[in-house]
This record gives C-alpha cells, structure tokens and sequence, in this order.
C-alpha cells in the first residue's frame, strides 16, 4: 500500500494520470466509514492534506471555495452566511462539528452520497465544479457532476479543485428532516432558492442524486398556495424514493410533499 | 455525610479520565501476546460442514470446534454455550478462532476462512419463538450451576422457553393452566374472570421494544495468560467474580486458580457482564501457550450481547371510581441464541410490569424465548424499561377511559409504606408520590395537559446478592479499598473513596482504591442493578468498625436475602427498591410525525447522595441513553442478519437531542444510600408516549419514530382541501 502527500495541484494530477485507480482523500470522513465496512480497499492513495492551493476561498464575486476547503469554514465565514445563507446553512447542518471541522466541499460532491445535505443547496445554487486533470480543466455543473449513487461524471484522472456559487438573487431556503439523532443525515432535505423568474426546487437524500424538476419548478405562483401545493404534490409523484433505516419509499413520499410545500412557503416571503 | 463531601465538585482537572491517563482494558498490553479473531457464521442457523483453511499462513493457530470439544458448556444461567459453534445458532456465532503474533497477520488469516453450511430454518421473532410451529433453537435446557443462576429454572422442555416466571397473588393460584399460554387468553377465560369481575373498565394492549445496542465507547478487550498452571485474565467485566467462578468450572480448575483483574471500563451498561470473550481468549492462550489479546470491532460488539426484545401484553381492570382491581401480562422475552442472564431479566420485566400500584389481583406470565438472534443480556434499566413502557402507556389508556387526570389516577393506586406488593412484600421507604407530584410539576401539569405526559416506575435491585469489602491499613498511614466493584464510568473508585473517607473518619487523600482483583479483594455479586454503592457503603461501615476492633485490616460483609418463587412470584423481589418518575413535554408534527421534545424531565430517588456530580452524570445519562430508546434506537434483523452494525446506521442520541433534559435527584437526609445508575431509564419511554398520545396518537411501539407516530394516528387528519 502507498499514500501519497503531494503539495501542488500540479503533482496531484501527475500522480492521479499515473495512477488512475488510486484514490483521493479529501478530509477522510466518509472514506473512513466505507472503509472500516470493508466496502473500499484500495493500494494507492493520494492525500489532498498538504495541497495549500485547495484550501483557497473567496467571496468577492462568486462564492469561491477550494476543494479542501471545510464545511465548518463554509458555515461560519461571515461573508458566506451574509451573502449565501442557504448555503451556510446546509452545510451548518451536516452531523456534528468534530465532522465539520474535517469534511470538505470537494470530498462531499466527489463521493456522490445520497444522503449528504450539501449537493442539494449546490444544485440549487446552479454552483459548478471546477475539474482538472492534466488535459486541462473544465466545468461542470453540480447538477451534472452527480449521475447516481456513489457515481459522478469526473473520469479517472480527474479531481474536483474547485467549487464556485454564483451569488444570489433572491432568498433561499434548506429544510433537512432528520428521523433519527440530530447528527444524522437527513431522511428528507429541500433547497429552495429564488432567483430571477423563478425559483429552483432541489429535493435530496430520497433517491441516488438530487432532484431537480425544472418544468414543475415552473408552475410555480409565488405565494399562491394552491400552485405550491400541486408543485410539492408533482415532486412526491415524480420522485423514485428509496427504503433505508431512515424512512420507507412511502414515508418519503409523503414527506416530501409536505416538505417542498414548506420550503417554497419560506421563499415565497 | 459531612458537609465537605457534599460541597466536592465534580472530577478533577487531574483524574486521569480527564486528562487521557486512565489504562482502560484495550490499554493493557502483555509483552509477548499473540493475537484473536473470530471467524463467525454468516448464517443464523445450521450446522457447519466444512472449514477451508488453505488459505493460512502456517504460523498461525487455528482453532475449531472439533479442538475444543472437550470443553464443557457454560452459560451464567443456563450452561447452553460452547466455546466455538459447530453449530451456528445466530449469524455472528464464532465459528473458528485464529491466533497470530500479529493484529494484521490474526485478521488476514481469518478473512482468508471459508465455511461452508447446511443452513436451517431460523426463528428471530419472540413471540412466534413461543409457537408450536417454530424450530427449536436448543433441544434440551440445563440449568447452570453457579452463583448468577439465583432462583430456579423453570425451562418449558419441547419449545423455545428455557425459563418462565410466573406471578400469581393467592386467589389466582390453584387454577388449572396451561404450561405456555400461546394466545392471549379472552376476558372470560376460566382463571381471569374472578379476577377482573370487579373491573367496570377493562384495558388491553400489546406493546413492543425492539433489540438495542449497548454502544459502549471502548468495546470488549480480554488479555488472557497461563502462569504456572493458573488462568489469568484481564478483562473489562461487571462480574469479576461470577466470571472467575464459570472459567473455572469450564477449566475444572479451583475458582482459587483464576485470577480476574477488571480494569476501568470506557463503558459498559450491561454489555460486559458474564462470559464473553474471555472463554475463548482463554481457551486460545492454553494452546498457544502465550498470552493472548482479544479485542473486537465495533461491528462484532453490535452481536456480543444486545437488550432484550420484547412483546408484552397486558390488561388492567378498574372500577368506575379509578380503583385499580387486576392486571394480567404476559410477556415474551426474545434472549436470543443463548440465554445469558434473560430468565433474570424475564423474572425483573415480570415484576416491574405490575409497576407501583396496589392490586387486588395480579397475574404475569414472564417468557424467556430463545430465538436465532446474538444474545440479548443485561442492559441498563433491565427488563423494567420493557414493561414499564407497557404499563405506563396503559395506565394513560384507562385514565382515558376513566375521564380521571393519569396523574390522579397514578395517586389514587401508589404503593405507600406498609402496603403489600403483589410479591407479598411489605412496602418500605416509599417516595412514589413525592416523585410523581414533581414530575407533574416539572411540566407545569396544571396548566394544560396537551403534549405532556408523566410516567413512574419501580425497579429492583439484586437480591439476594452479597457484598463484601476489605480495607488495609497501609505502613504509610493510608488506607486500602479492596473491592470486587468495578469501574465502568460510573465513578466507582471516587464513590468507594468518599465512603472510606466517611466511616473512617480520614481525608479522601488517604484512600487507595486499586482496579477489582479476584485475587486481592474478598467476593462481591457483582456490579449491576444499581446495587454497588447502596451495598458498599453498608459493607464499607462494617469494615471500618472490624479494622477499630482488629488492627490492620478490616473486613466488611453484607447479605441481602430474598428472592423470587418462579412459580407464585412470592418472596422478595428487591430488598431496596429504585424508585422514579419521568415526565414530557412535546410537540408533534401532525404531517411528518417529528416529536419535538420540548422538554423532558426525570426525578429520582436517591436517599442520601455520596458524589453528587457523579449522581447527576447518572441520572442525566439515564436519560440520554432512554430518550435514544424511545425515538430511534433499534437494531434492525432482515432473517437474522444485522443490518445496522455501525454508528451511522445505528444511531445513538447526541449531544443535541439531550438539549432540553433536566432532572432531579429527590433526597432524604440521613436515608440510606440508595442506587440510582438506571432509574431514569424505565420512566423515559413512557412520559414520552404518554405526551405523545395526548395529541392523538397511540404509540405501543418502541422507538417512536416519525413514521410510526404517523401510522398511530387515532383520528385520521383532514386533508386539506
């Protein structure tokens, strides 16, 4: 088994091109789990720990936030709670902050769990994922970035390095039903955000990627609560739920028609 | 009590706890010790038909079955357990054991194992378990021999019930009864008709717990050693004594030839009580001939031991004015693959169940099933959690009924000084009033009731049981507590050492408490049923005298006689009874079924209180532990395979649900002191169901989860238009 600690960008992508099959360790907190279950073994491994560059952030224009940057920086910067309080808030309310002081934005999108609050909010957000592997780099919106469980669109040689949030127009709103403790991941989540003609409805952790239905979302009145309902009612009906030790198909269902009715009540003040 | 102990704050700044300095028994390292792992079944029933170990590195040994056939069986009260099971009779049953000079070495060798089985039918629910239908999980019952089976055995041969515990008050005795009731018997049935004959209003529901999990931080860690032909073990265990007595027995060794040393435990709440690792960890270390280490993964301490499931019925009759006349229960204890200490746990539910409340009559018919699940052992609150919540909820349904306040109807049928239990003990030092008047209080009772519920309990502590201390006059002017009372968090040491202190007159500077050492300290029961502290200071008090009157060392002895007819329920349930009330405050979520828990209060008899932030820590953790209990603590079977064996998918509550606990200890000057590690457990589920059904719902099901409130709806919700 090797691990690797680079320090540059550069060198990650040199050594990912070299080794595709090795894995990247962000902050390590859902490699641990998955780890320690025996579902992930792997003899290569590239940590991001020493990489400076990916713990950039920015809040001048868009919300910039480096791979390596954590969920608990993203929640309690001032800037982003001021200027992106839907997203600070998603990310606040993720398991606990002994998890939030180590768990990163590039770790949460690259491991494409089902039931982690942050990618609903991003999808929302219309934030895009910067790619790079040494054939250059792209951009990927996070809303194409997750494809299913556990899977994304990046191939074998690239990481994400960077995570940008256009700034927004309008209110936004992130609801996350937890059936169990109040570190758990979230049975149901909604992010709802407003923007310019519209508003973007994100259901997660209901099925293996985060639902985003843009010609429902364009029924939408604001503040009609008729219209709000038949939107939530469409995103129950459209919605494939899974059964897991949080709640059944059903239960999701149900719930989830209660809560994007919620959310889009919250937007609509 | 002197004021100084009293004023004590809570652990210092330098306890080694504190401050990552205490060696807890995964700290405990033996030079030259190899290392075990367990290869455990992947099926909950059959019968091993072969064992591929091809695959092995030759420096390391391997254990099977066939090795260890001439080892007898062991069980603390019934000898059903092998060392290693050539027939699986859960899915984590170890199977093979495998020793190497390394961790890594020990786990590649077991990975690279493969069994192959004739798979039988299994049986995973308690009540079927009790069918005539369902597989045998045992085909014959004995009785263990030693001091932890403490009343008789009453095994139902031909079926899965290795112990039944019957409670019948005297003018329900004599009748004519089937040995196993395998349906619930009607109202008019022969033998219950007297009984609830006075009863305007009759009651009935079925309630159940789910299996949980211990979680204790540190999990089971057992060094184990041979030294000139003696066994001994250092382990994390409750029950040094008990543990010394079955090694023993399964070495044919003199109990005086084991040496049990029990280090502090990072936890336990029941899951290290009783053989555990410590057979097999033995067992390798006599054919190694090294000493051997032990310590497993938090996914194998999900299936060491777990809390009983339970199904428990019960009927309650009352006349018009909220007198209560009868209560029946039948209740169906799932113990698992091995009974461990579940006929005990079966014979505590049974009692707890009839709860403290006068009776005419009362009939309880306690069952202990075997089922193809891991073992189900001790667990903080001991069975009395299970049938509280049964009796508890129930309560509320017939003050629903009544159109009586429940905490007046509670009032109106408490058990005082003097009155009869349906045991036939005489009532002692009764506080149930008191406590339920300040639980009603806490949530402000008369000022609305919507959302809020009360709930108050009765538990035992073990009886008989015996506690003995010794306490050595050091050359150096201090004094020596030598005591079987092990540390599990609790504060054992700093509890010892304050009484010392006390009834010897010196400062606590001068007490030493070393860690439990069967071959050090005199016999002690064990560490359970909250009796340690109130047994301890009685022993320590009768040391302190024998050391004023013989010099250098003192011995203290205390007995508690009693115990339980199996089949009348007479006797002495508990010569000291915990006492305790709980009450809730809640919000639901009429659309999603969220309980928000605005407020949850527990109030617990303590008597006189020797360390009173280590008593808080009790009763607060009581109820962190509870309230998982009661809203989404479940271990959850698909066929007998765990599907939630870790913490993600097993969740415990955290430091964020705990947010609106509050509590009291409920004190007498110059009273006895009393246990008070699990008081608050029973009382929790219940205060919350109550508050639950309050608003409209009828939870009988542990946890209560969202859904299910949802499911328990009574009046179905207008949608809306």
């Amino acid at each position: 088994m090797s691990w690797h600690m680079p320090t540059t960008v550069d060198e990650v992508l040199r050594l990912k091109a070299s080794k595709p099959d090795a894995t990247v360790v962000a902050g390590g907190t859902f490699l641990g789990l998955v780890i320690r279950q025996g579902l992930l073994d792997s003899d290569e491994w590239i940590s991001l720990q020493n990489v400076d560059e990916l713990r950039a952030f920015g809040t001048a224009g868009d919300l910039s936030a480096g791979a390596m940057v954590t969920h608990r920086r993203i929640e309690t910067e001032p800037a982003v709670r001021r200027d992106w309080p839907g997203v600070a808030e998603a990310f606040g309310v993720v398991a606990s902050p002994r998890v939030r002081n180590v768990a990163t934005i590039g770790g949460v999108l690259a491991d494409a769990d089902y039931a982690s609050d942050p990618p609903a909010m991003l999808v929302a957000s219309r934030a895009v994922a910067e790619v790079a592997s040494v054939r250059g780099m792209r951009r990927v919106p996070i809303e194409e970035l997750i494809v299913g469980h556990y899977e994304t669109e990046l191939d074998d040689d690239e990481i994400i390095t960077r995570v940008l949030v256009p700034r927004p127009t309008g209110s936004a709103a992130y609801r996350k039903l937890r059936t169990r403790s109040r570190e758990d991941r979230p049975a149901v989540s909604v992010a709802a955000v407003r923007e310019t003609g519209g508003v973007r409805v994100v259901v997660g952790a209901v099925s293996d990627r985060p639902r985003h239905y843009p010609d429902i979302c364009a029924e939408w009145r604001p503040g009609d609560e008729q219209s709000t309902r038949e939107v939530a009612a469409a995103y129950a009906d459209r919605i494939p739920c899974l059964d897991d030790g949080r709640g059944s198909a059903e239960y999701r269902r149900q719930v989830v028609s209660v809560e994007v009715r919620r959310a889009l009540m919250q937007v609509s003040r | 009590m002197t004021a100084d102990m009293r004023r004590s704050p809570g652990p210092s700044p330098a306890d080694p706890r504190v401050v990552g300095g205490l060696d807890y028994s995964i700290d405990h390292h033996v030079p030259g010790a190899w290392h075990l792992r367990l290869v455990r079944s992947d099926v909950a029933a059959g019968r091993v038909v072969d064992i591929d170990t091809t695959g092995v590195e030759s420096d390391v040994t391997i254990i099977t079955p066939a090795d260890v056939a001439a080892y007898g069986t062991f069980g603390c009260q019934i000898a059903d357990q092998r060392v290693l099971a050539a027939e699986p009779k859960f899915a984590g049953d170890p199977v093979v054991a495998v020793v190497a000079p390394t961790p890594e070495a020990a786990r590649e060798a077991a990975a690279s194992i493969q069994l192959d089985y004739d798979e039988a039918h299994g049986v995973f629910n308690e009540f079927e378990a009790a069918t005539a239908s369902a597989p045998l999980v045992h085909t014959s019952h004995a009785s263990a021999s030693g001091d932890a089976a403490y009343f008789a055995m009453r095994p139902l041969d031909g079926t899965n019930v290795c112990h039944r515990f019957r409670i019948r008050t005297p003018e329900l005795r004599g009748y004519d009864e089937p040995e196993l009731i395998r349906e619930l018997p009607p109202l008019d049935d022969a033998t219950m008709s007297d009984a609830f004959a006075g009863s305007d209003i009759v009651v009935e529901e079925t309630f159940r717990t789910p299996a949980a999990a211990h979680v204790p931080m540190e999990p089971h860690a057992t060094t184990a050693q041979w030294v000139d032909g003696r066994l001994e073990v250092i382990t994390g265990t409750q029950t040094p004594f008990n543990l010394r007595q079955d090694l023993a027995a399964l070495f044919g060794l003199d109990p005086a030839d084991v040496r049990v040393v029990a280090p502090a435990m990072g936890g336990s709440f029941g899951a290290k009580t009783f053989m555990r690792t410590e057979a097999i960890t033995a067992v390798a270390a006599a054919f190694t001939g090294k000493p051997v280490r032990c310590v497993l993964d938090r996914d194998e301490v999900f299936s060491e031991v777990t809390r009983h499931a339970s199904t428990v019925w019960m009927r309650m009759g009352a006349t018009r004015e909220g007198r209560f006349v009868a209560k029946q229960m039948v209740a169906y204890v799932n113990t698992g693959a091995y009974a461990d200490c579940g006929p005990g746990v079966a014979q505590k539910l049974g009692y707890a169940g009839v709860g403290p409340y006068r009776f005419d009559h009362v009939a309880v018919d306690s069952y202990c099933t075997y089922t193809n699940l891991p073992p189900a052992g001790a667990f903080r609150g001991y069975g009395a959690m299970q049938s509280a919540w049964a009796s508890e909820r129930l309560v509320d349904m017939l003050a629903g009924e009544l159109h009586i306040d429940p905490v007046e109807l509670r009032r109106m049928n408490l058990l005082r000084d003097g009155d009869a239990f349906c045991t036939g003990e005489i009532m002692h030092d009764t506080h149930f009033e008191e406590l339920l008047d300040d639980a009603a209080k806490a949530v402000a009772w008369n000022d609305g009731r919507d959302g809020k519920g009360v709930a108050i309990i009765l538990k035992g502590m073990q009886t008989p049981s015996r506690a003995e201390v010794a306490i050595h006059a050091l050359p150096d002017g201090r004094f020596e507590v030598r005591s079987a009372t092990a540390d599990m968090g609790q504060g054992a040491p700093e509890a010892l050492t304050r009484m010392a202190a006390d009834v010897l007159g010196v400062p606590p500077e001068h007490i030493v408490v070393p860690p439990p050492d069967t071959d050090l300290a005199p016999y002690d029961t064990r560490t359970t049923s909250s009796r340690s502290t109130h047994m301890m200071s009685r022993a320590l008090a009768a040391a302190a005298d024998d050391l004023r009157a013989n010099g250098t060392v003192g011995h203290g002895r205390i007995v508690n006689d009693g115990g339980l007819d199996p089949d009348t329920g007479t006797g002495v349930a508990s010569s000291h009874w915990h006492q305790g009330a709980a009450a809730a405050h809640v919000d639901v979520d009429d659309e999603t079924g969220i309980i928000d828990v605005r407020s949850l209060y527990a109030t617990s008899y303590a008597g006189r209180v020797v360390h009173r932030a280590a008593a808080e820590l009790q009763n607060e953790g009581s109820m962190i532990m509870s309230l998982g209990t009661a809203l989404f603590e479940e271990l959850t079977y698909v066929d007998g395979q765990l599907v939630n064996p870790n913490l993600s998918e097993y969740n415990i509550a955290s430091a964020l649900d705990g947010a609106t606990i509050h509590h009291r200890l409920l004190e007498t000057p110059g009273a006895e002191v009393h246990g008070l590690g699990e008081t608050a457990v029973p009382p929790v589920p219940p205060a919350l169901g109550n508050a639950v059904a309050s608003l409209g719902y009828h939870p009988c099901r542990l946890p209560m989860t969202p859904e299910r409130v949802l499911a328990s709806r009574v009046h179905p919700r207008q949608e809306a238009p």
